[in-house]
């Protein structure tokens, strides 16, 4: 895997990152303490974090999630990217 | 066997007095010591007798997993946890916002309880009578203080740094070396239940350490026919000690291998990836 390819798809064409839901966030910022990846970004006023490199975030990764108190991060659904995933490997030819 | 609990006793969330209730409950149904987690927290070794004899049930209410937390920060292996609101969230009920609990969420509990009880005595299936036998040659991937190993060939890995290792009908799965290390010392492993039909990619249950909690991303599908016993119940610190052999986590009879090993690296094209990652990290 190059950097920005996951199982021989580049990395952009796959969406997979967590979304935050501000209605539950309260700004621990466990999730950011946890990711290596540097998904998260912090920010001053409101809204304190925010999602600002969703392309680092490693596919079918669901871990920061799991440090959420509140249980304010969701991921796309699983099932659905791995079919994404399959059909672009076909479109390219199907080698990784 | 004597058993200890310990409950998050969070009663700020709903959750929170929800675990409560099921740490009471286990309580009661088994016998257990309880183990105020205040007090565990305050005074270690006024718990120290039962956290040394007795069979540990953790009992997290939410996500922060607070009681985990304390249970490693004192050296407990649990035997067993619960993460009520996971459970919540898989039962598809909406708790209530009172802190009380209401009929609704005394059933809940009663549930949770008994799937508990029922897991402490329920047997681990039966691993293929085969010989796994370990593997001898790996490449090994330096990088800074740490050296990352991996068998030369029979393990196939996902991009998520599992593994698998086909047998006629059967896989073994596991995690490599790279992501245990990664992880640091594995606290506990929540295996799959036995007879759980898994999509490739799909979960295989979930291996804690003290930074994070892990997927098992399945690196095929299949049913599970048997968890690694050993590391659930006494030492899932075999994973760190022996990733590709003793601390293997789940082994599942195989529905589409050849079609799914395509989508899988082996170990001179997983070698390739382990570098790159561990410097991105």
């Amino acid at each position: 895997m190059s950097e920005n390819t996951f199982m021989g798809v580049a990395r952009e064409s796959i969406s997979w990152a967590p979304l935050i839901d501000y209605e539950k966030c309260d700004f621990c910022m466990e999730c950011d303490e946890f990711c290596p990846h540097r998904v998260f970004e912090r920010r001053e006023g409101d809204v304190k974090l925010v999602v600002a490199n969703p392309n680092n975030c490693v596919v079918f990764c669901r871990a920061c999630s799991k440090t959420c108190g509140p249980d304010a991060i969701t991921f796309p659904d699983k099932p659905q990217t791995i079919k994404l995933i399959k059909e672009l490997r076909n479109a390219e030819g199907g080698t990784a | 066997m004597s058993y200890a609990v310990l409950a998050c006793n969070g009663v700020d969330k709903v959750e929170g007095a929800l675990a409560r209730e099921v740490g009471l409950q286990v309580a009661e149904a088994t016998g257990a010591d309880i183990i105020c987690p205040v007090l565990l927290n305050r005074a270690p070794d006024h718990y120290e007798k039962a956290l040394g004899e007795d069979a540990l049930i953790v009992v997290d209410g939410c996500g922060t997993r607070c009681a985990s937390k304390l249970a490693a920060a004192v050296g407990a292996k649990p035997k067993q946890k619960v993460l009520v609101s996971k459970l919540v969230k898989a039962s598809e009920e909406q708790l209530q916002a009172s802190l009380r609990l209401g009929p609704k969420e005394m059933a809940l509990a009663e549930n949770i309880v008994a799937d508990v009880v029922a897991a402490l005595g329920a047997p681990g299936g039966q691993a293929a009578p085969a010989a796994w036998e370990a593997p001898t040659e790996f490449f090994v991937v330096p990088f800074s203080k740490f050296e990352f190993r991996i068998p030369k060939q029979g393990y196939w890995f996902s991009e998520n740094d599992t593994w698998a290792r086909q047998m006629g009908n059967r896989a073994r799965v596991g995690i490599s070396d790279y992501l245990q290390q990664q992880l640091t010392d594995i606290l506990y492993f929540n295996p799959p239940e036995l007879g759980t039909l898994v999509e490739q990619f799909g979960e295989l249950g979930e291996v804690e350490s003290s930074k994070a909690i892990f997927e098992i991303i399945a690196p095929v599908s299949g049913t599970v026919v048997a968890v690694n016993e050993t590391v659930v119940g006494e030492s899932p610190e075999l994973v760190n000690a022996d990733p590709y052999g003793e601390g293997w986590l789940v082994e599942v009879e195989l529905s589409a291998w050849a079609e799914e090993s395509e989508l899988l690296l082996d170990g001179p094209a997983y070698r390739d990836t382990v570098g790159p990652k561990a410097a991105e990290y």
